[in-house]
């Protein structure tokens, strides 16, 4: 009984084939999904998706979205979806240091809450290439 | 106000011989209005006029090959994209369903009273695609006239570098911020618009936001639309500019195939399927923040879909502007070729004449 995962992104499918565990971020903390895991529905919040696949665990950054659980089906809908293997390391340090000064700099409501996010982006993206090394 | 309008070539004309012939020194002789065709009756100019001719027709043909090599990938990313948006609206659909959402209050289904409104408005990167970026500049700016007279404030959001250098000759139209892509749009292009649009409506400097866009209706027809972004209804519609509902369930997608030897389009209506929906779902958490999350989701797909579309119809337009381009070419080469005929036939008729004169004047 192998769980099926389906990650999706706006314009592409990031992941589609058979995984034994998955651990998820969410907005209320990190859930682990086994097979036959209850059925249920969660917001994804910005942060990392690790997937096992016979023991060797996989790294995903996503950033934020939405996943159903169901049937040994799992659907994760995310605006934006990076595999660790893809990142660059330095050029997400660079992404990284770019986004904090950009929320140091930040002026008015509007501008804080678009740096916020850009932060939270960068931040899991280099999480992400640091969590398997 | 129309001042008299001093003609810059009557001093050519009525002035001294030597200015005159100072000028047309400098210059060819235009005594006569140029003909559209053949300005200069030289035979080599006219050899080196076709040679020109048949080169730009080479290049217009090989544009519109690139451009429609480029429309079947823009079908693909599309159909690339549809998995993604079936998947939401199964899932907004099955919420919906499940829970009691009428009261639940989200920042983006925010309804109030409009004072402000963003437009963003999606132009082509690149010319020589016939009227493309016009129709879509000139409703932008029918619309911002609109809104000036209902007494509405506004901002502009310009997407692509011809919408851009024409805001920017514009200093009255207030733009809020110029976005450049380059080739097909990514999930990160319209992330980029989706954040500035969700930060613009939240922080409530905006109350209500508007997508300008082509939208892809067959190879050669394109229709500029107008449709409202923010605020989302809750169950996923999405109204256009006059309140009329725009349902989101109802998917539409074009399809590039070949029909009795030419390219042809198909557009596809389909209904969006409802999955297998788990009777006892749970909610890890409240419907609420779950919504949260889903309305993002839904506000970046929309913007794709909408930047996707704008690609296609702008890549039908540059086929269509080449296409014609190059039938243009072929007539102009055509017709040059008949004058530089006639021109070396008279040259050949004058010498032959000249040796026979000559030839007569010896007996």
């Amino acid at each position: 009984m192998t769980l099926n995962l389906c990650v999706l992104t706006p314009n592409r499918i990031v992941w589609d084939s058979e995984v034994k565990e998955i651990i998820l971020s969410t907005n209320s903390g990190q859930i682990g999904v086994l097979p036959n895991h209850a059925p249920i529905a969660t917001a994804v919040d910005i942060g990392i998706l690790r997937i096992r696949l016979n023991d060797q665990w996989l790294t995903m950054a996503l950033m934020g979205g939405f996943a159903r659980i169901g049937n040994n089906e799992i659907t994760v809908l995310v605006n934006d979806a990076e595999k660790s293997s893809d990142i660059d390391p330095e050029e997400a340090q660079q992404t990284l240091e770019i986004a904090e000064a950009a929320l140091r700099k930040a002026e008015g409501k509007r501008q804080t809450i678009e740096a916020n996010l850009a932060l939270r982006r960068a931040r899991t993206r280099v999480e992400a290439i640091n969590a398997i090394s | 106000m129309s001042q008299p309008w001093v003609s810059s070539d009557q001093p050519f004309r009525n002035t001294h011989d030597m200015f005159v012939q100072h000028q047309s020194r400098r210059f060819s002789v235009f005594n006569t209005i140029p003909r559209p065709s053949n300005i200069k009756c030289n035979l080599r100019e006219l050899r080196q006029r076709i040679a020109t001719v048949k080169n730009t027709q080479k290049i217009t043909e090989a544009m519109k090959l690139v451009a429609a090599a480029k429309v079947r990938r823009a079908q693909e990313a599309v159909v690339n994209s549809r998995p993604f948006s079936e998947s939401l609206i199964d899932v907004l659909y099955s919420i919906n369903q499940q829970a009691q959402l009428e009261d639940v209050d989200i920042p983006l289904t925010n309804i109030r009273p409009v004072k402000k409104v963003a437009l963003v408005v999606i132009t082509g990167e690149r010319g020589l695609c016939g009227g493309f970026n016009n129709f879509v500049l000139r409703k932008a700016e029918a619309r911002i006239a609109e809104l000036e007279n209902l007494g509405l404030d506004y901002t502009v959001i310009s997407v692509g570098k011809k919408g851009n250098s024409y805001f920017i000759r514009r200093p009255k139209v207030s733009v809020d911020r110029f976005i450049e892509g380059e080739g097909f749009p990514t999930a990160k292009d319209s992330q980029v618009i989706a954040d500035d649009v969700f930060s613009l409506f939240v922080s409530e400097e905006v109350d209500k936001v508007e997508l300008l866009y082509t939208k892809f209706v067959s190879l050669v027809k394109s229709n500029v639309v107008i449709h409202t972004l923010l605020p989302l209804s809750a169950k996923g519609e999405i109204r256009d500019g006059n309140g009329n509902s725009v349902d989101a369930s109802e998917d539409e997608f074009f399809r590039l195939t070949s029909k009795d030897g030419k390219l042809a389009v198909e557009r596809d209506k389909s209904m969006g399927k409802s999955d297998v929906f788990y009777p006892n779902m749970e909610f890890e958490q409240d419907p609420a923040q779950i919504l949260d999350a889903l309305m993002p989701l839904y506000l970046n797909n929309q913007i794709l879909r909408a930047l996707q579309e704008s690609l296609a119809s702008e890549l039908a337009a540059r086929m269509n502007a080449m296409s014609n381009a190059t039938d243009n070419a072929i007539d102009l080469k055509k017709s040059l070729e008949n004058v530089y005929n006639r021109e070396r036939q008279s040259k050949i008729t004058n010498e032959i004449l000249e040796i026979v004169a000559g030839a007569e004047a010896l007996l």
